[in-house]
C-alpha cells in the first residue's frame, strides 16, 4: 500500500489554527509569509490575532518578544533563512537572552527550495540557532508529528525553532504524543545505527530497510528534537552497534552529526559517519536531482552506510 | 499643569541620580558617562513624574513600560530605578564587578524593573512595539516608553520598528531619542547623518516634537501632552549635551566611555554635591 503524503506546511498552519481555537494567547505573525506557511484559515478565523508586518523578519523577531512579554504566545513561520540566518542576532537576544516564550518556525527548509538557490537554503540553521542557550530546536519527521510537535511546542515555555521541509511527506508512524528532546527507535537492529531527524528520516527508513535484505542489521533513530538531544539513546546505541551513521539535509558539518559526534566523543567513543551536505552553496535543480546529487536519498544512504560499515568492521 | 517646586524636586533627583552614577563609576572605574548623563534627566522626569510603576512590585500588569535601547547608558536607568526604590543603593558599589545585578548592559533577569536585554543597538524599538501591541491587545492603558540614542539609528532594524509603530498607529508609544549629536568616532551627523530626525520619524507617520532634552520644563511639557497626535506614535527628539553635568567633558565625544582619574571623580563628585546644595537652597 502506498503511504499517504501531506504538505507539511498545511499540516503545520492547521495545527496551530486548531490549538489556537482553544487558546486565545497564540497570536501569528506574518513577513508576507503567512498564507505560504498555511495560515489561510487562521488569518479569517482570528483576524485580530494575525498581525502582518510585510518583508521585515529582523523587526518581526523583536516585535514577537515584545508580543511574548504582554503574555502572548507568537508564532512566526517564513521561509527558514529568513528567520534563521538573516535576524540571528534578534533571535539570539530578543528570544535567547530574553528567554521570551516565541515559536520562530522555518519551512522549506535544507534545500527544499532547490533550484531557488542558496540564498534559500538553510543548510546551516541547526548549527546556528542550537548555538543559542535556551532555544530548543525540532525537526519533526512526518505530518503527524509536525500536528503533536507543533502541540508541544507551544506547550512548552521558552523559545523554539521548528523546521519543516515543502514537498509533500509521507505517514511514517502512528501518532502519537511528541516529547521534546526524546528520540525513537523505528527500526531494530545490531550492525549500525543510522540516526536521522526531519526530512531526511523516510529515506533513512527505506534505506534501513533495503540494508536488511543485503545482510546489514540496521537500527534506525528518528530524532525530531535535535537540541536538547536524547545523549542517552545516542549512547545506548554507540554501545549496542558500535558505529553511528547520521543523516540531515543541512551541512555534515554543526548540525545532528556534529551533536552526536559530540556525545559519543565525550561519552562513548565510536566511529561515527556525518551524511549531509559538504560546507558549499548548494547546487541548484529539482528536489529530488539535489537529493541524489548529494547522496541523501534512500539509494545514497544505502550505500553510504554500506561503505562505512565494511570500514568499521568490528574487531571480535 | 505642572509646579515650579515639582520641577525644583526633579531637578534635584536628576543630580542625585547624577550622584549615583558616579558612585558606580567609582566601583568599576570606568563606564558609558556620555550618554548616560545626556539622557538621565528624560529618565529622572519619567520614573518620577509620568511612568505608572511600582517599585514594590516591578511586574506590576498594569505598569508603564520602559526600554533603554540604547543599553549602554544602563547606568543612568540603575541610578534612576535605585533612586526611585526598586533596588537597595548599596547594589550601586558592585557595578562592574563579578556577578553583579547590574551589568554593563541590563539585564531583565538580574534585576527588578528592567523589561528588555538591550544593548545590541536597534533592538529596543522593535521589542518595544510589540509590548505596545500586546498592550492594547489587552485593552491595557500602559505606556511604553522608549530611549534611543542618535548614533543607534543607522541601525535598520530601527526604522523596521518605525514603519510598524505607524502602520499599527501605535500611540500607546513614546520613543525619546536621545540627540546629543556624538559618538565614539566624532559627529553623529559626520559618521552618518541621519538628519532631519524628525522628518523621518514623520515621514513613516509618527508625531514628533523636538525640546531640549535636559531642560526639565521642557521634558514635562512634552510629557504632559502626550500622545501628540491621536492614532499615531511620538517621537521627541530631544537635544542633549553629552556628558551633560560634568564641567570638563561636556559636549565631548571622548567622553562617550570615560575612565576617570581620581582627580576627575572628586571633580564630579563636588559639582553634582555643590549643584544638590543649591537647588535644596531653592526650596
Amino acid at each position: 500500500m502506498l503511504a499517504e503524503y501531506f504538505d507539511p506546511r498545511k499540516e503545520f498552519g492547521k495545527a496551530v489554527t486548531e490549538l489556537a481555537k482553544e487558546n486565545d494567547k497564540i497570536v501569528v505573525l506574518s513577513a508576507d509569509s503567512g498564507k505560504s506557511s498555511g495560515f489561510g484559515d487562521f488569518m479569517h478565523l482570528f483576524p485580530d490575532r494575525y498581525y502582518e508586518f510585510g518583508i521585515m523578519e529582523q523587526g518581526v523577531v523583536g516585535v514577537a518578544s515584545g508580543l511574548a512579554t504582554t503574555g502572548k504566545i507568537p508564532v512566526f513561520c517564513a521561509i527558514a533563512p529568513f528567520v534563521t540566518s538573516r535576524p540571528f542576532e534578534m533571535f539570539r537576544n530578543d528570544l535567547g537572552y530574553m528567554q521570551q516564550n516565541v515559536k520562530i518556525v522555518g519551512r522549506n527548509s535544507g534545500f527544499t527550495y532547490s533550484d531557488l538557490g542558496a540564498t534559500h537554503h538553510s543548510l546551516e540553521d541547526f548549527a546556528i540557532i542550537r548555538m543559542i542557550p535556551g532555544v530548543v530546536v525540532l525537526a519533526p519527521q512526518d505530518p503527524g508529528e509536525i500536528k503533536n510537535a507543533v502541540k508541544a511546542m507551544i506547550e512548552h515555555k521558552g523559545p523554539v525553532y521548528m523546521r519543516i521541509g515543502n514537498p509533500k511527506i509521507p505517514v511514517l508512524f502512528e501518532e502519537q504524543d511528541f516529547e521534546i528532546g526524546k528520540g525513537k527507535i523505528l527500526q531494530d537492529g545490531t550492525d549500525v545505527t543510522l540516526i536521522s531527524t526531519g526530512s531526511t528520516t523516510a529515506a533513512a527508513l527505506e534505506a534501513g530497510k533495503a540494508l536488511e535484505k543485503q545482510g546489514v542489521s540496521v537500527q534506525v533513530i528518528g530524532m525530531p528534537t535535535v537540541c536538547p538531544l536524547d545523549a542517552e539513546l545516542v549512547i545506548n546505541a554507540a554501545k549496542k552497534t558500535g558505529k553511528i551513521v547520521t543523516v540531515e539535509e543541512h551541512y555534515m558539518d554543526g548540525g545532528l552529526g556534529t551533536l552526536v559526534s559530540e556525545v559519543c566523543s565525550q561519552q562513548y567513543p565510536v566511529p561515527v559517519k556525518r551524511l549531509g551536505v559538504p560546507k558549499v552553496y548548494a547546487t541548484t535543480g529539482s528536489y529530488d536531482e539535489l537529493l541524489e546529487y548529494y547522496g541523501l536519498n534512500a539509494k545514497g544512504i544505502t550505500k553510504s552506510v554500506l561503505d562505512f560499515v565494511q570500514k568499521n568492521k568490528r574487531s571480535v | 499643569m505642572v509646579s515650579g517646586e515639582e520641577i525644583r524636586k526633579l531637578k534635584l533627583t536628576a543630580e542625585k541620580c547624577r550622584a549615583n552614577v558616579i558612585r558606580m563609576v567609582k566601583s568599576s572605574k570606568h563606564g558609558h558617562i556620555g550618554g548616560t548623563f545626556s539622557a538621565i534627566d528624560i529618565l529622572t522626569a519619567l520614573y518620577f513624574y509620568t511612568m505608572k510603576i511600582d517599585p514594590q512590585n516591578a511586574g506590576m500588569e498594569d505598569r508603564d513600560r520602559f526600554l533603554l535601547s540604547a543599553g549602554h547608558k544602563c547606568m543612568a536607568q540603575y541610578a534612576v530605578l535605585a533612586e526611585k526604590g526598586f533596588f537597595d543603593k548599596k547594589y550601586l558599589d558592585t557595578y562592574g564587578k563579578l556577578h553583579s545585578k547590574l551589568p554593563g548592559h541590563p539585564d531583565m533577569h538580574k534585576l527588578p524593573g528592567i523589561e528588555a536585554n538591550t544593548g545590541a543597538l536597534g533592538h529596543g524599538l522593535s521589542i518595544a512595539c510589540g509590548m505596545a501591541l500586546g498592550l492594547r491587545a489587552d485593552g491595557k492603558k500602559s505606556k511604553v516608553y522608549v530611549v534611543m540614542g542618535d548614533g543607534e539609528l543607522p541601525e535598520g532594524s530601527n526604522w523596521e520598528a518605525v514603519a510598524v509603530a505607524a502602520n499599527y498607529h501605535l500611540d500607546n508609544l513614546v520613543v525619546f531619542v536621545d540627540n546629543n549629536g556624538l559618538q565614539i568616532s566624532g559627529k553623529t551627523e559626520d559618521v552618518m547623518n541621519m538628519s532631519p530626525i524628525d522628518e523621518h520619524f514623520k515621514g513613516f507617520g509618527w508625531a514628533t516634537k523636538n525640546i531640549d532634552g535636559n531642560n526639565m520644563e521642557e521634558i514635562i511639557t512634552a510629557l504632559d501632552s502626550i500622545p501628540l497626535e491621536k492614532g499615531k506614535p511620538t517621537a521627541i527628539v530631544a537635544h542633549t549635551i553629552k556628558a551633560k553635568g560634568l564641567s570638563f567633558g561636556e559636549g565631548k565625544a571622548e567622553f562617550h566611555y570615560w575612565s576617570p582619574s581620581e582627580n576627575e571623580i572628586e571633580i564630579a563628585d563636588k559639582e553634582i554635591q555643590e549643584r544638590i546644595l543649591n537647588i535644596q537652597n531653592k526650596e
